[in-house]
């Protein structure tokens, strides 16, 4: 029954032709952008000509998920997830509040130890590919320092990599132009609004190029007008650079528009019900208003209102 | 610039703040004089209010002046006596001090490494304030007596400066592991996400988030630094400083009580000194802004 509903597939699994043409897309970028920077050594920036690699970004296998198992406050995060996340491909994770997203995307970046099944991240164990430094994160809430201008929150994860003055100024600057920050380039976090800190923070996460993006909700706090241009902004740096992305959202529409499987879950126990394809191909200015971008709420709002204790089953 | 403006004004109202703090308690000292009991006030045979005359609270113009004049007659006058004692114990608080920021700065960081350290060695710490300096001055002298380092002997003032770190090391090792320990696990996670070692985690993320406790910490460290180089010396019984002078002093209080007034300012400029050296290490550790707006 559980495993019934779940439709996990893997982007060479796909039929429609559509999709079939965007993933191919995608690979193209990726044999060009590709970029797995190893520890000790710099960071190349967005140095073409990296082989892809074989094998999903992400690949888990009967995930379960128990918080402080044996004590009175256990609590059953994750149950027996299988899901795969090809290279390239952009995944969302949407469900109800609480319905272990989070702790998903943390068990992915190797900062909470799962309590059964495997966790691999291009095809090495989560461990190695942290320590790899296989994947950038934002997190729910910003996590900014704040001691530090804005500027060098950004470089932070350069600056641990080694990357000279110079190169990490430019980097910077180039992702506070991208999220539209240039001009606070020199100010402290707590002078700036919630949703300016979680721009710093996206900016931040994509200024390693990672082949692996891991975003909590990362457009939560922003307007209606800013969150559709950075949404269109993290699908061109994307696709350009042939990054994978796990992608948490409470919005249906959002989990449309940027991704190629929606994969929707459900609470006590954290569990994927569903996972829908999507892929709407080249985004334009014509695709909010398309009807296989409607199609496609209409078959994730399906989905959740399972998920949904008040609803009936 | 504005922001250099604020800074300025900022210093400005810190100087006149500063010298308002000192008037005032010259006014309290003297308007008690004048209204307080010469013989102190007593309730029930308990004195609540200390004694008024000038054999107990000269007035202050008398205590300034006495710097001015000879300690004996003919001798030195009595400020540059005093200065010269506070050199002399500036010596073994600032080596004391220093010292206590290494041994507490190392405790602090061995035990935020270890909780085995932290929950070994924190009853320890702790511990080592309730032993009576007393008690244990003539310990720390006597194991001086057997020591060299190097060729060159143990000093007397050494022993001052062991006992002057041994009281300043305690807050700095509480406040900097308070400190080490404060960063929200959200910014250990992404330090981790990063594979940032411990060490890159202790340089870009523990200690600049340490700051707003260690340097409190500093200052009670620094007060502490003063106050047991002085009692030190004098537990100790070594020459040269501030705690003898206090000592010798307080003899004549009888009959020249200014005398004694004049030797504790000097142990009060002690305090100045290290109180002034915190605050302008503060000032260049702390990214601009915040030193200008708090
Ligand atoms: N560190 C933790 N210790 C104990 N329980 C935890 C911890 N982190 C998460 N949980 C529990 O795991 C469950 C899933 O939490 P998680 O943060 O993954 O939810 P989420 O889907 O991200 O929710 P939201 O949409 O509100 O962010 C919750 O019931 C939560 O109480
Ligand atoms: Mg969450």
């Amino acid at each position: 029954m559980e495993t019934g509903a779940v439709t996990d597939r893997t982007p060479d699994a796909v039929t429609d032709p559509v999709q079939v043409e965007a993933v191919v897309d995608r690979a193209a970028g990726a044999v060009v952008d590709r970029v797995t920077p190893r520890r000790g050594r710099p960071a190349q920036v967005g140095r073409p000509g990296r082989p892809v690699e074989p094998g999903p970004a992400v690949e888990l296998t009967g995930v379960t998920k128990v918080f402080n198992p044996g004590r009175p406050d256990e609590v059953t995060a994750l149950r027996g997830v299988d899901l795969t996340v090809g290279r390239g491909e952009f995944v969302s994770l949407i469900g109800p509040s609480g319905c272990g997203k989070s702790t998903l995307l943390r068990l992915v970046a190797d900062l909470v130890p799962a309590t059964g099944g495997t966790v691999r991240v291009a095809d090495r164990s989560a461990r190695q590919a942290r320590r790899e430094l296989a994947y950038g994160i934002a997190f729910q809430q910003a996590g900014l320092l704040d001691w530090r201008t804005v500027t060098r929150n950004v470089e932070l994860p350069l600056e641990l990599r080694g990357l000279s003055r110079r190169d990490r100024r430019t980097k910077a600057r180039e992702m506070l132009d991208l999220v539209g920050l240039a001009d606070f380039a020199g100010h402290y976090p707590d002078q700036l609004s919630g949703g300016m800190q979680q721009r710093v923070a996206i900016a931040r996460a994509l200024a390693v190029d990672p082949p692996l993006l891991l975003m909590d909700e990362p457009f939560g706090a922003l307007d209606e007008m800013t969150r559709e241009r950075l949404q269109d902004e993290l699908l061109r740096i994307c696709a350009g650079k042939g990054t994978s992305t796990v992608f948490v959202t409470h919005s249906i529409p959002e989990a449309v528009y940027l991704s190629d499987r929606v994969v929707v879950m459900s609470a006590r126990p954290g569990r994927i019900v569903e996972i829908v394809d999507v892929a709407l191909g080249e985004r334009t200015e014509a695709t909010r208003q398309s009807n296989a971008f409607f199609a496609g709420i209409t078959r994730v709002r399906q989905a959740l209102r399972g998920t949904s204790p008040e609803a009936p089953a | 610039m504005p922001g250099l403006g604020r800074g300025w004004r900022r210093r400005a109202r810190v100087a006149v703040g500063t010298l308002g703090a000192v008037l005032l308690g010259g006014l309290l000292w003297e308007g008690y004089k004048a209204v307080g009991d010469p013989d102190g006030s007593t309730l029930f045979g308990v004195r609540l209010l200390p004694r008024a005359d000038d054999a107990a609270m000269p007035h202050l113009g008398e205590i300034l002046g006495r710097l001015t004049e000879p300690e004996l007659a003919g001798g030195e006058p009595v400020g540059l006596v005093v200065l010269r004692a506070a050199g002399f114990t500036l010596r073994a608080v600032a080596v004391g001090f220093a010292v206590a920021v290494l041994v507490g700065g190392l405790l602090a960081v061995l035990m935020q490494r270890f909780r085995v350290a932290e929950r070994g060695l924190l009853p320890y710490v702790v511990l080592s304030q309730t032993v009576p300096l007393i008690a244990l001055a003539p310990v720390i002298a006597g194991w001086g007596g057997q020591l060299s380092i190097g060729s060159r002997p143990w000093q007397p003032w050494m022993s001052v400066a062991v006992i002057a770190t041994y009281l300043a090391f305690f807050p700095i090792a509480v406040g900097l592991l308070r400190g080490l320990q404060s960063p929200a696990p959200i910014a250990e996670e992404l330090m981790r996400s990063y594979a940032a070692t411990w060490w890159h985690t202790l340089l870009k993320l523990r200690l600049p988030a340490a700051r707003p406790y260690l340097f409190p910490a500093l200052r009670l460290a620094g007060a502490a630094a003063v106050v047991g180089a002085v009692v030190g010396e004098i537990s100790t019984g070594t020459r040269g400083g501030i705690g003898r002078l206090v000592v010798e002093y307080a003899r004549e209080a009888t009959t020249d009580p200014a005398k004694v007034y004049a030797a504790l300012l000097g142990a009060a400029l002690l305090g100045l000194v290290v109180a002034g050296a915190v605050g302008l290490a503060e000032l260049l550790l702390t990214p601009g802004r915040r030193a200008s707006t708090r």
